[in-house]
């Protein structure tokens, strides 16, 4: 999304996309489609929201390099956390 | 590169950003792995119960989706709250700051409706794992959210004084990063809890 002139503008225009995409997910998570798909699909607009509020909201997009890594750091973690889960997951079944 | 966001730069310091913001980001890194560690629990013990959440009831969608809604507008208020900071507009400032704490207490005045309907019925956090893990993911969030209510609070009851603004301006942009980590959380927990 490009950042216009106006921050509060770039404010509002976020705002409509998180309002629209979880509005969204509910819609999906309605569907007649295989619950993993859903599940898929709905996690990746969470994720896209939460890219939306870190970039814009919480600035990472302008702000220093530190804070974006700052950011990351625990994301490896979590996927580390994830890998486990699902590897547990799998050896089960 | 422009950092605009700074609201009242202290000291200049060796990383080029405020201790504070600094700070902040260090504490909400490690929020991030308090609540991954909740959430994983949470999604291992779905995994192993495919029967879930059971036949004691169900949550309102519509319920977690109105929250929802409230958390994001609440988002956006105290986005705009700096962005007045930013203009120097303090009665703007004290209004967009008083409509997020006023967003924040409309998020845990409906958690504590969907908690008295379910207290009813005598749903508790031993009624099932699933209820366990509602009540300690959603109850650590209020926390949080509570938490965030009261940063804002001190925050804004600063704007009221010219001189405490001065000093203590810079803590609303903590206050907002703060808030918005919150958001962030209840924008995972909602489709895990209320959707799947």
């Amino acid at each position: 999304m490009r950042e216009s002139a106006s921050p509060v503008r770039t404010y509002v225009v976020v705002w409509g996309w998180l309002a629209g995409l979880m509005l969204l997910g509910v819609l999906l998570a309605e569907l007649p489609m295989p619950k993993r798909t859903i599940v898929l699909i709905v996690l990746a607009l969470s994720s896209a929201k939460a890219l939306l509020v870190a970039l814009y909201y919480m600035h990472l997009k302008v702000d220093r390099r530190l804070l974006g890594l700052i950011a990351i750091a625990p994301l490896g973690l979590i996927a580390l956390a994830i890998g486990v889960i699902f590897s547990s997951h799998l050896v089960k079944f | 590169m422009m950092h605009a966001h700074v609201l009242h730069a202290p000291h200049a310091t060796l990383t080029g950003v405020p201790n504070g913001k600094l700070g902040m980001w260090v504490f909400l890194a490690s929020e991030v792995m308090f609540f991954t560690g909740l959430i994983g629990a949470y999604v291992v013990l779905r995994l192993s119960n495919p029967a879930w959440p059971g036949p004691d009831g169900h949550l309102s969608v519509m319920l977690g989706t109105i929250n929802t809604l409230i958390l994001i507008c609440s988002s956006a208020t105290i986005v705009l709250a700096l962005a007045a900071a930013q203009r120097d507009a303090l009665p703007a400032v004290r209004g967009w700051l008083g409509l997020t704490m006023a967003l924040g207490a409309a998020f845990l005045g409906v958690k504590g409706m969907e908690y008295a309907a379910k207290l009813t019925h005598d749903i508790v956090p031993s009624t099932n794992i699933f209820w366990s893990a509602y009540y300690t993911l959603t109850g650590f969030h209020a926390l949080h959210v509570l938490g965030g209510i009261l940063f804002n609070l001190w925050v804004w009851s600063a704007s009221w004084r010219a001189p405490s603004w001065r000093r203590q301006g810079h803590r609303l942009e903590l206050a907002g990063l703060y808030w918005h980590f919150v958001d962030i959380v209840w924008i995972f927990l909602f489709p895990l809890l209320y959707l799947f």
